[in-house]
């Protein structure tokens, strides 16, 4: 079974951003990136899909800067076989033009699943899997949650709201893996040995621009400060007044 | 306890410490472990100056010999330098010699020391104090250690040394006498000890060398010097760091040290604030571990101190970024270990006790001592003897190094503060005149857990109520430190006896984790809160090692 797993390059969850002098990007000094968590589930199911096979290979591809050489290495140490980075300095905000960008990539490469993240954790766009399906002309379902493949047929499930949707499609397929998919593996000092000598094809890239642009981002609202109202049954008519007339809740 | 201020009671920390577990951190019967096992010529225990400094210096060597090594370096943060905390004013001739090709302005520095002052506090004033010699800082640079430590970080990558982060060194693999490698810890068991899903078993890594450079109060380190029966003249003492990192209003434009107050008199310690950019400012309390009152706490001292109007100035209206503690070894020349060096292994910087106290100074101790190991080892490689005698020369080139020559000359000075700050501070100022020759003798110690605790109610503040803005409680400082340890691994505290009420609030007061609390006279342990600063583990609880990436996750200390 041949798998390619389109990783993105993120900012920590657990990093301050901070946007940038120009208003419309994050200001990257001092933020620590990570291997999206969602590509993770990724991954770790086309690893275990060649395992349950005994045969295949899993291929990593990536599209953004330099730097993310380590996001690839990080899952070439959990047991990818190789990695492709589509490098360029600046990722364009259109998640069409970065499927086009994979679409090329991955078109005629062979594979049986293309697998990507519901979403990445900086943008949550949700898009770019689905495009990459479209410019492939191959079936998609998207937030698996449960995968069972049974020769070139799949089956996936889909949590969705109050139930679970069960959907199957013909291989080659694009899904985009949920949590819950699977519990992914921390590479092992093996892996990570490993990894510093599996191949990584580095291809620079130039994605047109696309019909998006980041005008302005703004951080969140400061959270009003918490008001310790009283202590007690005494406090209870104020809190309800409050409750009523500031917060607007009751 | 009885009643009134009057009364005062002592205990003993040490008699309450549980021992070492030495059965767990010397493994001797040679089974195999159940995960993966590597074999190497030179392991590194620990990702911080001295063992990126011996690995790249190693790596150097080695490439300059035509010789291929195989070098590992094991580290328990997530990431390069998340465990790593100083001050720091950090003095460069360590990185000129380890980088002979590069200018000052290439290294991780943040700017060049410009400006100093020494501060002497009371709760309202402050008394401006000529620079004490061993303190000036000309020539010395601002740097964050966590910064210092990616750097280096990448340095000894882009050589070829396989950093291995988040798989901490949990025992010494053994044979005979001789160190043959270290067992890492497991990660993804249950708070139970059961395996989950993501459960990696114990990994061995097989070295020809292993090197420990584990840091301050290294649990390897000293599982085999109390093994290998190694001792020093003095026991090695410690104090305990608290530190933040502040987005200022105000630009500080001057490293400041203070002396006096909040401590009490018969505490030894400083602060020390220090601009990383102008308004990028590091501060923090620091506090030697032999205090006598056994409600004093350190973090909630250095909450007390930013209400100053000298600190307070800078930090109103800023932001605090980030929190962080460390214990420091701050014993010196007479609390170093007779031999470094043994069969099979080294030990460098703060595991060994290669700090300067009067000149606050450790990191290029650290990276010289990682040096002088990387010599050694390369020699004992190529001679394929890896001896005790053979890696003594370790402990000949630190013996003749500027390491012991600084820790020589000021001997004693810590010391002298065990009677108290002006005792101390008249003693410390003749051993400056007289070159270290004063008292001409060896000051004893004992060690912090033999110093007696006095609970006597009234005499330390009573808590303070955090603002949260200025003043910020211990919770506030873990969830600051970056800490999210999984909350279901199983507890990596050793507490061990079932001791008072009072020793409950003395382990509480003492961790500025919030990782013990005093609970209707018992005591609970929040082990997910450790951020690994060793405190309890030189006066209570032992700390051991846990799931790799557990603890802070340090960006900017």
């Amino acid at each position: 079974m041949k798998i390619a797993v389109c990783v993105k390059r993120v900012p920590d969850s657990e990093t301050r951003v901070k946007i940038a002098s120009d208003g419309k990007s994050l200001d990257e000094a001092g933020v620590k990136f990570i291997l999206n968590p969602y590509d993770e589930f990724a991954v770790e199911e086309a690893l275990r899909r060649r395992e349950q096979a005994g045969t295949g290979e899993v291929v990593v591809v990536s599209l953004g800067p330099a730097a993310a050489q380590e996001t690839i290495r990080t899952a070439l140490a959990m047991g990818a076989d190789r990695g492709v980075l589509l490098q360029t300095d600046r990722i364009p905000a259109d998640g069409l033009e970065v499927a086009k960008a994979l679409a090329a990539e991955l078109t005629n490469g062979g594979y049986d699943l293309v697998l990507f993240g519901r979403m990445a954790i900086d943008d949550y766009n949700h898009q770019v899997g689905p495009m990459v399906a479209e410019l492939l002309d191959l079936p998609c379902v998207t937030a698996v949650a449960h995968l069972d493949i049974a020769g070139q047929r799949g089956s996936a499930e889909r949590e969705i709201e109050g139930g679970v949707e069960i959907v199957e499609f013909p291989l080659p397929a694009v899904l985009t893996t949920d949590k819950g998919l699977n519990e992914p593996r921390y590479p092992a000092l093996k892996g990570i040995m490993a990894a510093k000598k599996k191949p990584l094809e580095v291809k620079p890239t130039t994605p047109a621009a696309g019909g998006l642009e980041v005008v302005a981002m703004t951080p969140p609202p400061q959270r009003k400060e918490g008001k310790v109202v009283g202590e007690g049954p005494a406090a209870v008519p104020e809190l309800l007044r409050l409750l009523r007339e500031e917060a607007k809740v009751l | 306890m009885a009643e009134g201020a009057g009364s005062r009671e002592q205990f003993l920390p040490a008699q309450y410490q549980p021992a070492l577990p030495l059965d767990r951190l010397i493994l001797k019967d040679g089974s195999p472990g159940a995960g993966d096992r590597m074999e190497l010529d030179v392991l590194i225990v620990g990702a911080g100056p001295a063992g990126l400094a011996c690995a790249i210096e190693l790596a150097q060597l080695a490439k300059g010999a035509s010789t291929e090594l195989s070098i590992g370096v094991l580290e328990k943060a997530a990431a390069l330098g998340e465990h790593s905390l100083s001050g720091a004013v950090v003095n460069p001739r360590a990185f000129r010699e380890l980088f002979p090709d590069m200018q000052d302005s290439d290294l991780p520095f943040r700017a060049p020391v410009r400006k100093e002052a020494v501060y002497l506090l009371t709760a309202e004033s402050r008394l401006r104090l000529p620079t004490p010699p061993t303190m000036r800082n000309k020539g010395n640079y601002i740097a964050s250690l966590c910064e210092i430590v990616r750097w280096l970080g990448e340095k000894a990558e882009a050589l070829g040394v396989n950093v291995f982060t988040g798989f901490p060194g949990a025992s010494l693999l053994v044979d005979g006498p001789r160190v043959v490698g270290v067992r890492t810890a497991a990660s993804g068991l249950d708070r139970d000890g059961r395996p989950l899903a993501t459960y990696l078993a114990p990994n061995d890594l097989a070295a020809k060398v292993t090197v420990l450079a584990e840091g301050t109060r290294g649990m390897l380190s000293q599982a085999w010097c109390t093994w290998q029966q190694v001792t020093a003249a003095n026991p090695q003492l410690f104090a305990l760091g608290v530190k933040e990192l502040w987005e200022t209003r105000h630009p500080l434009d001057r490293i400041i040290h203070t002396l006096g107050w909040p401590l009490p008199r018969d505490a030894f310690g400083g602060s020390f604030m220090y601009p990383l950019a102008p308004n990028l400012v590091a501060l923090g309390l620091v506090v030697g571990l032999d205090y006598r009152d056994g409600a004093l706490d350190v973090h909630s001292l250095f909450q007390r101190m930013k209400l100053h109007p000298l600190f307070r100035r800078y930090l109103e209206g800023g932001e605090m970024v980030e929190w962080g503690a460390k214990t420091i070894p701050e014993g010196g020349y007479h609390s170093v270990p007779a031999r470094r060096s043994g069969d099979g292994v080294v030990i460098l910087g703060d595991a060994a006790g290669f700090v300067d106290v009067p000149s606050l100074k450790g990191i290029h101790y650290a990276m010289q001592s990682g040096m002088l190991a990387a010599r050694a080892i390369l020699g004992a490689l190529q001679a394929g003897d890896v001896s005790p005698a053979r890696l003594a020369d370790y402990d000949r080139m630190v013996s003749e190094s500027f390491i012991v020559q600084d820790l020589y000359r000021t001997r004693n000075m810590r010391l002298a503060f065990k009677d108290g700050f002006y005792a101390g501070g008249l003693k410390a100022a003749l051993m400056t005149l007289t070159g270290g020759r004063f008292p001409g003798r060896k000051i004893t110690m004992q060690r912090d857990a033999e110093v007696a605790r006095h609970i006597a109610p009234g005499v330390s503040p009573g808590p303070l109520v955090p603002d949260g803005r200025l003043t910020f409680s211990k919770v506030d400082g873990v969830f600051k430190s970056g800490n999210v340890t999984r909350d279901t691994i199983p507890g990596h505290l050793i507490v061990g006896w079932e001791g008072t009420a009072e020793l409950a609030e003395f382990y509480a007061r003492l961790c500025p984790a919030g990782v013990y609390e005093q609970v209707d006279g018992g005591l609970r342990v929040n082990a997910p809160n450790c951020i690994d600063c060793k405190a309890t583990d030189v006066l209570g609880p032992r700390w051991t090692p846990r799931e790799g990436g557990s603890g802070p996750k340090y960006k900017r200390m």
